[in-house]
């Protein structure tokens, strides 16, 4: 047994104390350093989305290539509930979470009893269909121009609702948000549930001959990442002001799978996080220098794949010597299996 | 009836040219068990190589250049059919050795790997060929339009499907009649023991590469005069490649050019009725045979499963 943590271990372990202090003084340092306040206010919502898609990939082992389309959900329907029905920010976000949550239940329902390339493909095929969907249904989505002038609501306290207009004002939103989702999933991963879902990843037959329904797990998983990143789109339509099919391509949600995998997704919970600013540094950092920054980063992550599919955060801990997910990982399993025998 | 003649038509010309794209995608697949996300590049690569070969514009091929380039363009265009596809063939086959690291792990990292090699190629084509749209030159005799029963048909799209017929049929003739062809069915169906009958299976792996990169190079070609050459052509290549193959049954020859002729088939009628959706059809028409049949239509237990 683990001796017991302490309280802010188990919710606020060091690394997320690090980030949040990173992001909350991020307003003061990012101007110096040469870059500017709204790439920290994409930074943080890729953050939400890259840390629930890692969910499925580095945790349950399941590679999403269609999640881009859950994304341009919560996008859309935030915006349609601002522009349709009436400007409300918490309505709005609850919308977008719903709305992408059931666009993801109903897809899990025919992904749950597949695996590996075969899951992948129809996640492309999904994602695919929403995007082709959103492009083309003229009258609910506008077509490639997509939804513009999507109004940024005020953040309703009951009490006082202030503004969110200034990016200043809306990184901080932006960030309570980054900080809520981090928490719950931090908490949700070291849970039994996140057991299961790494024991699903290391031998599914295994886990199911223990006594899980395996797949109740996956269905559950995939849901929960199509929900957050429905609310990672909710925020990014708040931020741009605007909703297109652009984030629900192929490309797009390759993307994400890139920045996850750069990053460290397979070993570490804060894979997704250290690869969605790499990224995003990278792009505005390398971008300036050279407009073929896309083939020199696709460049870094085949080597990565071939090299190093451990990312960042593998290399990390390689170097530190710091005992690995895996390695947790495999306790937990073989916890699982005495569990099961008794 | 006869209205949607030409639209079932239309449909089965796409079809072949659907099943062409795929052929190269399925004979990767079924040895190597690898998705090749970079087909649809190399699809875009073999049109741009062929654009060079057509009408090479450098410097210092000097007079060879000149003398070359006064050649009628049917020769050049028939050229560029050979040389296109071959050095798209060596480009899959470097693709090839820096995936062998990825063997014996999960299918993903293959998955994983062509994706990144795919945004490469994509990129270095803007690079090097800029990202406007451009023209791949066709002879005149196999261009225009003709007449038929009172309908314009494009003349080309019909050579387009019967190159994709030949094509095809070459293909499975290699396949059924060739000891090669034997060796990679047998490859498809159980690598291993390919492997401890003595058969080199590092060069098969490296020749399948080639063929199949090669394959979409030369649907490239036969292609992009319909469909137009942009750098990000292929993705417009690889969705179709790749949900045939599903469709289809992975593995499977025949499942392939089935799959293509549904899926064209499918495009072809939704296009007679709701032309803006027509794409949507292939995806609906992939999640409700998968739902039904997980292995596709002809598809037999494969490793990919595991």
């Amino acid at each position: 047994m683990a001796p017991r943590q302490s309280f802010a271990g188990r919710w606020v372990p060091g690394e997320m104390a690090l980030l949040f202090v990173l992001m909350a003084t991020l307003p003061l340092w990012i101007g110096p350093v040469g870059l500017y306040q709204y790439l920290g206010i994409e930074i943080a919502i890729w953050m939400i989305y890259g840390l629930g898609y890692n969910l499925l990939l580095g945790y349950s082992g399941l590679p999403s290539f269609g999640h881009g389309a859950f994304f341009g959900i919560g996008a859309y329907a935030f915006g349609l509930f601002q522009l349709r029905v009436f400007e409300s920010l918490w309505l709005g976000m609850v919308c977008a979470v719903v709305a992408a949550a059931v666009a993801g239940a109903f897809v899990a329902c025919f992904l749950s009893h597949r695996r590996g390339i075969y899951f992948a493909l129809l996640t492309i095929a999904f994602g695919q269909v929403f995007w082709f969907v959103s492009i083309k249904w003229h009258a609910v989505t506008g077509g490639e121009d997509g939804l513009l002038n999507i109004p940024r609501p005020a953040l309703e306290l009951g009490v006082i609702s202030p503004a969110l207009s200034t990016n200043a004002d809306f990184f901080y939103f932006v960030l309570f948000v980054l900080a809520v989702v981090t928490v719950l999933l931090w908490r949700l991963v070291h849970s039994p549930f996140g057991k299961v879902l790494q024991a699903i990843r290391q031998n599914e037959e295994r886990a199911r001959f223990v006594g899980y329904n395996v797949w109740l797990f996956k269905w559950a998983a995939f849901t929960l990442s199509a929900a957050i990143a429905g609310l990672a789109g909710s925020l990014f339509s708040m931020a741009q002001q605007s909703a297109y099919p652009d984030v629900m391509s192929l490309h797009a949600s390759g993307i994400i799978v890139m920045m996850t995998l750069i990053g460290g997704g397979f070993v570490s919970f804060w894979g997704p996080v250290i690869g969605v600013a790499v990224y995003f540094v990278a792009r505005d950092v390398l971008g300036t220098l050279t407009e073929t920054w896309l083939l020199w980063f696709g460049l870094v992550f085949v080597l990565a794949v071939i090299f190093k599919p451990e990312g960042i955060a593998g290399a990390w801990q390689e170097f530190t010597g710091a005992k690995g997910r895996h390695a947790l990982a495999r306790r937990a399993m073989a916890g699982l299996i005495s569990a099961g025998r008794k | 009836m006869s209205h949607i003649l030409p639209h079932l038509l239309n449909g089965l010309s796409l079809g072949l040219l659907f099943a062409l794209i795929a052929l190269g995608f399925m004979l990767i697949v079924s040895v190597m068990e690898v998705i090749n996300l970079s087909h649809g590049s190399l699809f875009a690569l073999g049109a741009y190589f062929a654009l060079v070969v057509i009408d090479p514009d450098f410097a210092w091929l000097g007079s060879f250049g000149e003398a070359y380039r006064a050649l009628p363009l049917p020769a050049r265009y028939g050229l560029a059919f050979l040389i296109a596809p071959a050095l798209v063939a060596v480009v899959g086959m470097g693709l090839e050795v820096c995936m062998r690291r990825t063997y014996g792990k999960k299918a993903e990292y293959g998955l994983l790997l062509t994706f990144g090699a795919a945004l490469v190629i994509e990129e270095t084509i803007r690079v090097l060929w800029g990202p406007s749209e451009q023209y791949l030159q066709v002879p005149r005799d196999i261009s225009g339009a003709f007449l038929f029963g009172g309908l314009i048909y494009s003349k080309y799209k019909l050579y387009a499907a019967l190159f994709a017929a030949i094509a095809i049929g070459l293909v499975w003739l290699f396949l059924e009649r060739t000891p090669y062809g034997a060796i990679i069915k047998a490859g498809a169906h159980d690598s291993e023991m390919v492997r401890a009958l003595g058969i080199n299976l590092t060069r098969l792996r490296l020749l399948v590469f080639g063929l199949g990169a090669g394959l979409a190079g030369f649907a490239g070609i036969v292609l992009t005069p319909i469909w137009g050459l942009r750098p990000h052509v292929g993705i417009d290549a690889v969705i179709p490649a790749f949900l045939i193959i599903v469709l289809g049954g992975i593995g499977s020859f025949s499942g392939a050019v089935t799959g293509g002729i549904l899926v064209g088939l499918a495009v072809g009628i939704t296009g007679a009725y709701a032309s803006d959706w027509s794409l949507l059809s292939m995806y609906l028409l992939l999640i409700a045979v998968v739902t039904v049949r997980a292995r596709g239509l002809f598809g037999k237990k494969s490793v990919l499963e595991a």
